[in-house]
């Protein structure tokens, strides 16, 4: 029998102090200092932080405040999940306490001290346990995915399950690893798994009950124009384009965005000719109804697992002397792309690290895929890798100096078709990569050319799991493959201060601040790591 | 308990990357008896591969089959329907259920390459011409010393072609990383790399000795990475060159 126990009763009759307050709408619209509220801070996804008492004339003073380890206990036969489980999880900090996860758990943690408010385990009936993105809160209730397909509703204030409800399908093999985001009344919730051919799609629920509200398959509408990228009805409605990804929100236009993940059969697209509609597309949503608006796909055929989940990050731009409603993403393909997020025109197009796999853009701003670096059976010489240029972790865009930034991976791996999988009806994988070599990188890139306007070599780094955080203290906060936690100047991409962890970090920084004493919080292996301006 | 939950309780199996934690442990033997009863009754209209025919559907992405255990899901189906009259017993169910759920898992996990790889395609000759001019290997590397016997030593194809491609270096090796440091008015350091990042580079000198120096505006590192012209060869080779050095390097038993 499944359930969710807290790990923590005896310290939970002395909480009497904690203010496990509750959240509503209004802050998760106008985001507080004090709090980290939602995945991505704010609805933008910029990850851009308006606090400056911490800056970059004083970053050098900042001191480690303390460390948490999040203590699974006994793994699967404590209740699912792996206890050394690296933390990928981004917190939120709503009211002085911050809940972050590892697949299977959820902790509640005094924002201030690091310490253990309680603990939730949830015993898993299965499922990859490859992450989990983080919580979502709405009044006092936090919500969170378990591999195992469900969303599971918690009590604020002492992690006491309220209710749970199916989402996806286990026995498909389907899994559920992402951060639920709250719209209005809405629980966005997505779906992962690609090991058999199943389709991919977004849902919203209800928060007080959990009920579906709608539900938004990956593919289109049977007949439609879009329903011809596909050889028949079978191949796209078994065409995954999973929902892994961070969701955004514009509240103006009321339009959620959101990317897709790769086609199946993942590697053998040779019996799915076409562009595969809506998998590997950056897509907008009307959150209230499910039905889409537009969408634009950063890999049309793609046969290389290049998921385009990485966040469609908004802000606010000028082209050409114009303001205008802009969306960017650093897709896995190794291409950076701007929207106009009204209607998903196509402004700048550009590679942010080298790729080898495109003859150029068609006319809607999108690569067009070289079919001789699709998979093969001899092999084919692709860059980037299976990994791509970039990957989950999230990347961010700063108002304040104009800049998106990412992670960039430069990797080169050999995709294999394997023959014995080659049928008239190829499923599952049917290949994959093997090998290669890489070389990580922080870049900056401006917007308005795609240019790059610096780029900070990770020496000694081939690859880097760093999600990013930007202030308006003019810093850039990532990390490194040798375990160090790094602030940049984020115009100049300076070094101006570091510290060297008891891992690499694994998750995406976070910032707010408290007592007047801003906190800026890592995730490195197993411990979070917050470090304060001023820990009196 | 009955001897059907019986065969459940030992079917069951521990969290596997995907799907359930009760998902059905395959019996080989039985899977194999499975096959045979699939033969006779069932392959005419979901086909050779279980993956469906115009006549039946695709049997492996079937949520009735991903649900069963041990037969309980398809044992059903059978009795019923024009296309199902066919009765078979309980000990033919649970064969077939093996046979059903070990196509789903070889399916599930077939981004794992199973058998050879048939990597050598390229054409021997153009690939020696390669060697010796345009890809400069001969200028480290040659057919008689290092790489003699080579296609013996490293085997199957497909590692040989991975070994070109992304050489790695040994621990302790020949032909190590080396750096230099060189900090202005101070006599440069000099070694083999052991570790560098952003703000540190440690290395070991002549002697022996282990060194970390901090880096900084007035400090200069210089690597030396013996493998540095494989990786800038990984933007100037093209498939047909990759696989052309590859039939070469396959001469060279």
């Amino acid at each position: 029998m499944r359930s969710l126990r807290n790990a923590s009763l005896v310290m939970l009759l002395s909480l009497s102090l904690y203010a496990q307050g509750t959240l509503d709408n209004a802050i998760l619209l106008r985001p507080t200092a004090d709090s980290w509220p939602m995945h991505n801070g704010d609805y933008s996804g910029r990850r851009f932080s308006s606090l400056s008492r911490l800056n970059a004339g004083n970053v050098n003073s900042m001191t480690l405040a303390w460390v948490h380890r999040a203590n699974a206990g006994g793994g699967q036969a404590g209740g699912g999940g792996n206890p050394a489980f690296p933390i990928k999880s981004t917190p939120v900090v709503v009211n002085g306490v911050l809940y972050v996860t590892i697949p299977d758990h959820v902790w509640a943690i005094d924002a201030r001290t690091g310490s253990e408010i309680w603990h939730s385990t949830w015993r898993s009936r299965g499922g990859w346990h490859i992450s989990n993105r983080g919580v979502a809160i709405l009044g006092d209730t936090v919500y969170v995915e378990t591999p195992d397909c469900s969303l599971v509703a918690l009590n604020i204030r002492d992690g006491r399950e309220k209710w749970r409800r199916e989402i996806c399908d286990l026995e498909q093999f389907y899994y559920a690893s992402t951060a639920p985001l709250i719209v209005k009344n809405h629980v966005i919730v997505g779906v992962s798994g690609d090991d058999l051919d199943i389709p991919g799609y977004l849902e919203a629920r209800d928060p007080e009950s959990g009920d579906l509200q709608w539900r938004w398959y990956t593919y289109p509408e049977p007949g439609s124009a879009e329903s011809k990228t596909w050889p028949n009805e079978e191949a796209m409605k078994h065409g995954g384009g999973m929902t892994w990804g961070a969701s955004t929100y514009d509240p103006d236009l009321n339009l959620l965005y959101f990317g897709t993940g790769n086609p199946q059969p993942v590697i053998n697209g040779r019996k799915r000719q076409g562009d595969n509609l809506f998998t590997e597309s950056i897509v907008a949503v009307n959150p209230d109804t499910g039905k889409m608006v537009w969408y634009f796909q950063p890999s049309p055929h793609d046969t290389h697992d290049w998921d385009a989940n990485q966040t469609p990050v908004l802000f606010e731009g000028e082209i050409n002397g114009q303001p205008r409603k802009l969306l960017a993403q650093a897709s896995r393909n190794g291409w950076f792309f701007v929207l106009d997020r009204t209607n998903g025109k196509n402004i700048v197009t550009s590679e942010y690290v080298k790729t080898n796999w495109t003859k150029g853009l068609d006319a809607k701003g999108q690569p067009i895929p070289d079919s001789a670096k699709e998979p093969q059976i001899d092999g084919a010489l692709v860059s980037p890798n299976q990994g791509g240029g970039a990957n989950w972790p999230p990347p961010s865009f700063s108002p304040s100096t104009g800049l998106f930034y990412t992670q960039a991976t430069r990797a080169f791996s050999v995709y294999y078709l394997y023959e014995n999988e080659n049928d008239e009806k190829p499923q599952g994988w049917g290949g994959n990569d093997r090998g290669g070599w890489s070389e990580a990188m922080l870049r900056a890139i401006d917007y308005k050319t795609g240019k790059i306007k610096w780029s900070h070599p990770w020496d000694g780094s081939s690859n880097v799991r760093s999600g990013l955080l930007t202030t308006a203290g003019n810093l850039l906060f990532a990390g490194d493959a040798s375990a160090n936690f790094v602030a940049f100047n984020a115009t100049t991409g300076e070094t101006l201060w570091h510290s060297r962890l008891h891992a690499s970090v694994t998750n995406a920084p976070i910032t707010y601040e408290l007592d007047g004493v801003p906190y800026v919080v890592v995730g490195a292996g197993d411990s979070l790591y917050a470090f304060a301006l001023t820990a009196r | 308990m009955n001897i059907f939950s019986i065969q459940l309780f030992l079917a069951v199996i521990l969290a596997a990357q995907a799907g359930p934690s009760e998902r059905q442990r395959v019996d080989n033997a039985a899977a194999d008896r499975g096959k045979l009863v699939y033969t006779q009754y069932c392959i005419n209209c979901h086909g050779s591969t279980a993956k469906g025919t115009d006549r039946g559907p695709d049997l492996i992405r079937s949520a009735i089959v991903l649900r069963d255990r041990l037969g309980n899901g398809i044992r059903p189906a059978f009795g019923k329907g024009a296309d199902h009259q066919a009765t078979l017993t309980d000990e033919q169910l649970v064969d077939l259920s093996h046979f059903l759920h070990q196509r789903i898992e070889s399916t599930a996990s077939n981004r794992n390459a199973r058998g050879t790889l048939n990597v050598v395609t390229g054409n021997a000759e153009a690939g020696r011409v390669y060697f010796n001019g345009a890809g400069k290997c001969s200028t480290c590397h040659s057919p008689t010393g290092d790489l003699a016997g080579i296609a013996t030593r490293v085997s199957p194809p497909v590692n040989l072609q991975q070994r070109f491609l992304f050489p790695a270096l040994t621990r302790g090796g020949p032909n190590p990383v080396e750096v230099t440091v060189s900090v202005a008015g101070v006599k440069p350091i000099s070694g083999t790399l052991v570790r560098i990042d952003t703000f540190f580079v440690s290395l070991r000198d002549a002697s022996g000795e282990y060194q970390t120096i901090r880096r900084g505006s007035d400090v200069k590192v210089e690597v030396r990475d013996p493998l540095a012209v494989h990786h800038e060869l990984l933007d100037q080779y093209t498939d047909a060159d990759m696989h052309n050095i590859l039939a070469y390097l396959e001469t060279l038993k």
